[in-house]
């Protein structure tokens, strides 16, 4: 019997929003009538309160030819990145580590649960009183921020892995060794991305937390800075820097995602 | 050669109350090389825990099996299963999956050429030349059992074990596939264990028809099927011989209901 290749594809897709390929022109129209309802709001109120679009991009182009928001931007972009990396190779490796070896994880499953618990704002004085003040604790509770979502989630996927593709795979001869690598670690792939997405969120919160209360540096300095002194208009520049740097990160994830994941089915586009 | 016996075989479940629930009580077949073997009988008669104990999947509890006189206990290379489930890996394309009966057989992760060369002819050989590249979700319900039975035609078994390979799929897809691995049967000339609940499927299929009676599981009734093979090449179902058989064997399996 024969069958067509291209009679085959993978399946229709649902999707909620039935523009078609517009979705560019959408989010143009929809950015350039947001802006103009900020104009509208900022006319009507005193510039104390909101400072309009226009007002916001003159602070904006000053703050990035003085080269302080370039410089605050790197502040905060490295000890984010280096606190975000090592959360995420640790958090995936002992994720993995602890949804396969059950007995390890159910010793230290509630301690893990505890530390998660606890507010990661609590933590700050004990590590200022360890690290000190400076880049090693901000760069400590970014790690923390991120460490316990990425580990969470990778190892509730690892263990989720399916009963059924192990046993094929052991009927076909595969060692223990062979299983992981061909059943439970392609398993876990989405559940690695899930957890970087919520990693990077909480460690751009913990960055920001960080910079505003230990190390008066950086972005999170700004906000301090020019929320005190009232400049409303420049307190917006670093809210764009972080809104952009958030915006960028979760495309390289979804893009990474996509890229290292062409199996999976999504349901809805 | 490729000769399968089961000797005395036992097993017993512990069910959730913690009774012992005997599933197979000492349970004797041999298949002799080459043949084509099916076990019908009611759910719960043990045919499943028959199968996946020659896989080599769970341990049989009293008694042997043995493949050309040696002991078989853990999965073996010379066997392949086929899964009602299926089973493909879905970050595998069809290539991929294929491969996978190779690479966890020879514990190599790359085929050689020649290896490769088979997998290409394998795929040809159930109709999925062309399809190499398709991830298994992309694929209908018998297409994807296509890619099964290539994964287990690649390592060149001597004996295959069929546990209810066409179940779930309807019933214009499961009779081309019967036909087609009647086929297969007939070029790879591997000995066959085939599961299935479906009486007219395992005549038409078999050499030899058991019957299980019910729990404990035991051999009922063993029905040799003398119409000649191939039987995709006359309308075996249309034949005297068939409904006779169909007849016996129904009688059969009422009286385990």
């Amino acid at each position: 019997m024969t069958q067509s290749a291209d009679r085959l594809s993978s399946g229709a897709k649902f999707s909620f929003a039935s523009v078609g390929g517009g979705h560019y022109v959408v989010a143009t129209f929809s950015f350039i009538g947001f802006l103009l309802l900020w104009q509208v709001v900022s006319m009507n109120v005193p510039p104390i309160i909101l400072p309009g679009p226009l007002k916001v991009a003159a602070a904006f182009v000053e703050l990035t030819a003085s080269g302080e928001l370039i410089r605050a931007t790197a502040q905060t972009v490295w000890p984010f990145a280096i606190g975000l990396v090592i959360a995420f190779v640790l958090g995936t490796a002992l994720g993995l580590l602890l949804g396969i070896f059950r007995p390890a994880a159910r010793i230290l499953d509630p301690y893990i649960f505890v530390f998660w618990s606890i507010p990661n704002i609590a933590w700050l004085p004990l590590f200022i009183a360890w690290f000190g003040v400076g880049q090693l604790t901000l760069i400590v509770f970014v790690f923390v921020s991120a460490f316990f979502p990425q580990l969470l989630t990778v190892e509730s996927g690892a263990k989720e892995a399916d009963s059924f593709l192990v046993e094929v795979a052991r009927s076909l001869g595969g060692t223990k060794r062979e299983i992981l690598h061909v059943v439970v670690l392609p398993a876990a792939l989405p559940y690695i991305f899930a957890g970087l997405r919520i990693a990077v969120g909480r460690a751009l919160v913990g960055i920001i937390v960080g910079q505003l209360l230990i190390v008066a540096t950086g972005i999170g300095y700004m906000f301090q800075f020019y929320g005190e002194t009232l400049s409303l208009a420049k307190y917006f520049a670093p809210l764009i820097v972080i809104a952009a740097l958030a915006v960028l990160l979760n495309r390289g994830v979804n893009w990474a995602e996509r890229a290292l994941i062409p199996w999976k089915q999504r349901a809805f586009v | 050669m490729r000769e399968l016996e089961f000797v005395n075989v036992r097993k017993t479940y512990r069910s959730p109350s913690g009774q012992d629930l005997l599933a197979l009580a000492d349970f004797s077949l041999k298949i002799d090389g080459g043949r084509f073997v099916s076990v019908v009988g009611p759910s719960g008669c043990g045919k499943t825990t028959l199968l996946r104990m020659a896989a080599g999947l769970i341990p049989a509890e009293g008694g042997e099996i043995r493949l050309d006189g040696g002991l078989l206990t853990a999965p073996s290379a010379k066997m392949s299963m086929v899964f009602q489930g299926i089973g493909l890996m879905p970050w595998k394309t069809v290539e991929g999956n294929v491969a996978l009966g190779v690479q966890l057989q020879a514990h190599r992760r790359k085929l050689n050429e020649a290896e490769t060369q088979l997998a290409h002819d394998t795929l040809a050989m159930v109709g999925l030349k062309g399809f190499e590249h398709y991830y298994p979700h992309q694929l209908s319900g018998g297409m994807q059992q296509r890619v099964g039975l290539a994964r287990a035609l690649v390592r060149q078994p001597e004996i295959l074990l069929m546990d209810e390979p066409f179940g779930a799929l309807d019933a214009q897809t499961r009779t081309v596939l019967q036909d087609e691995l009647l086929n297969i049967w007939g070029r790879v000339k591997s000995t066959v264990l085939f599961i299935t609940h479906d009486l007219d499927e395992a005549i038409y299929l078999s050499d030899l028809v058991v019957i299980m009676g019910r729990r404990p599981g035991r051999i009922k009734q063993v029905l040799e099927v003398k119409l000649p093979q191939p039987r995709y090449s006359y309308d075996a179902r249309a034949e005297k011989e068939f409904a006779h058989l169909r007849s016996i064997a129904w009688q059969s399996i009422k009286e385990e209901l």
